[in-house]
């Protein structure tokens, strides 16, 4: 059972272990699936929003740990 | 199925296997310094096979779904664990969180089952084996993750299974010449690359799931690539900044 138990943790762990930045990442897919599917914004600025909200979203989670332990 | 297409999943399943498996060793081989390597190959063995089943069991499984869904839950899921691993080696390399030390986990490892040998001999064989069946279990998960993730939505299982057992027999060689927990293995460069690799891939297969048409089809990959690799350096020399700002 304990086995079993460890398995779930690990998978939840795997894809939601910083749980704002999952969050966060989930915001950018929807948004970025309503600009395109929903308001028509072309497919590469719909990409754009995709790839440089990421990237910002790495950088920025990244900062706030680090001002979190820091403190 | 041409080299170039299949090299980057391989390439990928590779790197994350060798992160887990160094891993998943340190375990085993505290097993089998303590208790002998019966149970700790009793214990891996069965973790394989179970693995293997769920790769074998899974992959074709994913195949009857439609593609573009398929892309998109497996890109979303990417970018949550690649992300997710590439923030973790960011904060590493700036110092804010300490290194997977190996030597110290193989070290915890041999003091907590010494510490059961004294409590209950009887069963330490049937302990050793399943101690050694988890961190296989549990470091294989991602590597299934990562082989499932990259190689069912193109027809690459197959090579994407080889680059993970690749890895694994690298490690078991290695291991089995030296005898040492692996600690010189540069963990947090491979996990970074590895987090580069599949937050790239990640939003890749978001987008397409999305029905979004990447200029350039997959060259865009490793400009996606780069730009990760980029955002990591910048977020870890940022982090690394905020540390010395607020120790002085």
């Amino acid at each position: 059972m304990t086995t079993i138990t460890e398995l779930a943790a690990e998978l939840i762990g795997m894809f939601a272990g910083e749980k704002r930045l999952t969050l966060e990442v989930l915001a950018v897919v929807a948004t970025t699936g309503w600009l395109v599917d929903f308001m028509r914004l072309d497919s590469i600025l719909g990409g754009a929003v995709l790839l440089f909200g990421c990237l910002a979203l790495l950088i920025a989670s990244v900062c706030r740990a680090s001002r979190a332990r820091a403190r | 199925m041409t080299w170039s297409a299949a090299a980057p999943a391989v390439t990928a399943a590779f790197l994350a296997s060798l992160v887990e498996v160094v891993e998943a060793f340190t375990i085993v081989l505290a097993v089998a310094t303590l208790r002998g390597w019966r149970p700790a190959a009793m214990g891996t063995t069965v973790a394989l096979a179970l693995l293997a089943g769920l790769v074998l069991a899974l992959g074709p499984l994913l195949g009857q779904i439609p593609i573009a869904s398929l892309q998109l839950v497996i890109g979303v899921l990417l970018l949550l664990f690649g992300m997710g691993w590439l923030r973790k080696a960011s904060l590493r390399a700036a110092g804010i969180i300490p290194l997977h030390d190996e030597a110290a986990i193989f070290a915890a490892e041999t003091a907590r089952l010494g510490a059961q040998q004294l409590r209950r001999q009887r069963r330490l064989q049937w302990v050793a084996g399943v101690t050694a069946l988890k961190a296989v279990l549990l470091e294989g998960l991602e590597v299934v993750f990562v082989v499932i993730a990259v190689g069912a939505g193109r027809g690459l299982l197959v090579p994407a299974s080889l680059g993970a057992l690749g890895a694994c027999a690298l490690i078991l060689g290695i291991g089995a010449v030296i005898h040492r927990p692996l600690s010189r293995v540069p963990e947090n460069l491979l996990k970074f690359s590895v987090g580069v690799m599949l937050s790239a891939f990640g939003v890749f297969w978001t987008g397409e799931g999305l029905g979004i048409g990447w200029p350039g089809q997959d060259l865009a990959l490793p400009l996606f690539a780069a730009l990760f690799l980029a955002a990591g350096l910048v977020g870890g020399l940022l982090a690394r900044k905020f540390r010395v700002e607020f120790a002085s």
